[in-house]
């Protein structure tokens, strides 16, 4: 045992002598994590400047800067005026402006006599979410007005008197469109992407433990302190598992500190902590099948490297580090539980829409079965690797 | 201490190591001397444990040595060929290391680490990472790294390679010690002079066997080499030779325009005879050359090559 333990403490030694195996699994994890949460963070507070140019002036289109400037758009809009469309398309270019609405002149009387006339919407390529929600307040302005203008005709086609259609129009102008479903996640709360891609990178950085390990291993040999590790009173499956234990103390720290980091500093919700825990400690172990799967496996350094890399991003591609597997086809979802990432994303997006720990269970059982079918074959072929 | 029998292996259709056979004595040092490829470095990794032999077997003082069985390695002291060290780590880390792959652990350990860095003269330095240190320093270190647990047999396999005069001489002297302490010491070298210098038996491998073994003076006997003696001379140079002709132990005379060659049994013995001769017969001698056979001679007989190709 003070073998294993003497092999894994001197990796793990070199390894943090070792800037590129720091940043790969401390630092670029964090760093994309914090990206991540800058660019996606505020999607929940979304707001934007616009500006109405009114060339109308009549009723319907005071109606319409009424209805933007409604107290229920207030989070969402600051909504100011510009005396030509030229001035409000010089602000939506300069950046002040994510949108701006510009009515027509004679668009009041379009409207009540029938035809329609669109509002135009002024939008930039850097402000594209403002132009979409400028364009449907528009759209949903206009349909209100067509709804009223068909729910009076409709009641005059039926016998309602001549006099009464002034005061039917002010009613069915009060009565609103039903508000538009809007998808939801199955569980209490909603996916953030700070709580999904946090754990993405922090196990997709992790992985590149797999090619550090197999690589040192590599090096042991090119270097010719594997045989004076072979050449000492130590078997080979001592030699294997140092390496391992190393390996999975590197994967515990490195996805340990980011969960933590994560969670403190950017406010990642990862899950109940013992069922985070165990999921880590799972996925530490599956770096360590892996990682001797692949020593066993290649005869070289570039072929473990090779190996090493087809892993890592075979397996992040396939269980759905970089995009979100929940929102993909029947066939990738499938293909992810093939993965242990992909079931350990799959138990923490449960707990990160509110599920309880048990969500934990199934997915915990299939990482280690992963980790223990990679590390029996590994084993297996243990003599592989001082012995050839 | 090293019993090796039969030791045979192939690589393929490749025998490298025929049909091996040797054996180390407690404080004697054993060399195993051959060109590149003859096989030194196989024999080597079988003794180890590091290859598995096809056929032989190697026993360690009194126990079978076997990649399975660690037994017989606690008592084996391995330098492979290149510095095998771990550069990022500095002297101290790497003895600590591979003092716990001994079991060495704690006081203990830091004592003898201390002792090691002693003998090897890197006392100074042992707090430096092993990629400062000069390639003199990192092949001292790499056999200081073998001497840790206090091997009952150490094993040597080309130590001095690409080492500077200064620090091979270092090496040897240290491995002589080592073998005046009772260690037995295998080495392998391609450098004649090292093993005539340092080994009291020597066994010659070729093509992987095992084609001459003995002391070196036992060796040049085998293959019936005389010493050589040249002198430069002016005067009656033919009766100078027919004087040495008929002396005993002088096997044959050659004469040139000035100089007489001599093949004699040893030599330098021969030589106040021979100086005797000459100024008996009024022969005026310039200088005088004694030739004596060396291993390379030897290598030449056995094998039709030079030791160095």
């Amino acid at each position: 045992m003070s073998a294993v333990l003497a092999i894994a403490v001197k990796d793990l030694r070199q390894r943090l002598r070792d800037r590129s195996a720091i940043v790969l699994g401390f630092v670029a994890p964090l760093a994309v994590a914090w990206l991540i949460s800058m660019a996606f963070g505020s999607t929940g507070s979304f707001h934007a400047n616009v500006a109405v140019v009114d060339l109308d002036r009549g009723p319907v289109a005071a109606g319409f800067t009424t209805f933007v400037k409604s107290p229920d758009l207030a989070k969402l809009l600051t909504v100011t005026s510009a005396a030509t469309e030229a001035d409000a398309r010089a602000m939506v270019n300069k950046g002040d402006l994510g949108a701006a609405f510009v009515i027509p002149q004679g668009f009041s009387d379009a409207v009540t006599s029938g035809n329609g006339r669109p509002i135009t919407i002024l939008t930039s390529v850097d402000s594209s979410i403002a132009g979409q929600v400028a364009q449907s307040l528009a759209e949903s302005y206009t349909a209100q007005i067509e709804a009223v203008q068909l729910s009076v005709k409709t009641a005059v086609a039926s016998g309602a008197p001549a006099a009464s259609v002034e005061k039917l129009a002010a009613e069915a102008a009060t009565a609103r469109i039903p508000e538009q479903t809007v998808t939801q996640a199955s569980g209490a709360k909603a996916l953030s992407a700070i709580n999904y891609y946090a754990p993405a990178m922090a196990i997709f950085f992790s992985f590149f433990a797999i090619g550090f390990g197999a690589r040192g291993f590599f090096l042991e040999r090119s270097g010719g302190t594997l045989d004076r590790l072979a050449a000492a009173p130590i078997g080979p499956g001592t030699i294997l598992l140092g390496k391992s234990l190393a390996t999975f103390v590197y994967g515990m720290a490195s996805l340990g500190t980011v969960a933590l980091f994560t969670s403190l500093v950017f406010g990642a919700y990862w899950g109940p902590p013992l069922a985070v825990a165990a999921l880590i400690v799972a996925l530490a172990l599956t770096l360590v099948g892996l990682t001797a799967l692949v020593i066993t496996a290649a005869r070289t350094e570039r072929q473990s490297e090779g190996f090493a890399s087809i892993l890592t991003f075979g397996l992040v591609l396939l269980g759905g580090n970089f995009v979100f597997v929940g929102e993909a086809p029947q066939l990738v979802r499938t293909l992810a539980l093939f993965t242990p990432n992909g079931w350990a994303l799959r138990a923490l997006t449960d707990f990160s829409g509110g599920a309880d720990w048990t969500a934990g269970v199934m997915p915990l059982m299939a990482i280690l079965a992963f980790a223990l079918g990679t590390g029996a074959v590994a084993f297996t072929l243990r003599r592989r690797v001082v012995n050839l | 201490m090293l019993k090796a029998a039969h030791l045979t292996r192939r690589f393929g259709d490749r025998v490298a190591v025929d049909d091996v056979s040797f054996s180390v004595a407690a404080g004697e040092t054993y060399g195993l001397l051959g060109p590149n490829g003859a096989g030194k470095t196989t024999t080597i990794r079988l003794v180890c444990g590091l290859l598995s032999a096809d056929r032989g077997e190697v026993t360690v003082a009194g126990m079978p040595v076997s990649s399975s069985d660690p037994k017989a390695k606690a008592h084996i002291g391995y330098v492979p060929q290149d510095v095998s060290l771990y550069p990022d780590l500095t002297a101290r880390e790497n003895l600590t290391f591979f003092g716990r792959l001994y079991r060495l652990k704690g006081a203990a350990l830091r004592q003898r680490i201390d002792e090691v860095l002693d003998l090897i003269d890197l006392k100074d330095r042992g707090d430096d990472r092993v990629e400062s240190y000069s390639g003199g320093m990192r092949r001292r270190l790499n056999i200081g790294a073998s001497l840790l647990h206090r091997p009952s047999l150490l094993i040597l396999d080309e130590p001095t390679v690409g080492v500077d005069p200064q620090s091979r001489h270092a090496i040897l002297e240290s491995i002589r010690a080592l073998g005046l302490e009772g260690l037995a010491v295998v080495y392998t070298t391609h450098y004649m002079e090292e093993a005539e210098k340092l080994c009291d038996r020597i066994g010659i491998i070729d093509h992987g066997h095992l084609i001459a073994e003995g002391t070196s003076r036992e060796l040049v006997a085998q293959v019936g080499q005389k010493d050589r003696i040249t002198m430069s001379a002016n005067g009656s140079l033919a009766a100078f030779a027919d004087a040495c002709r008929s002396m005993e132990g002088i096997d044959s005379v050659d004469v040139t325009d000035s100089s007489v060659q001599l093949l004699a049994e040893d030599g330098r013995l021969r030589l106040a005879q021979v100086l005797e001769a000459a100024s008996r017969t009024g022969t005026s001698v310039r200088s005088v050359e004694v030739d004596e056979p060396d291993l390379e001679a030897v290598f030449l007989h056995l094998t039709g090559t030079a030791l160095r190709e």
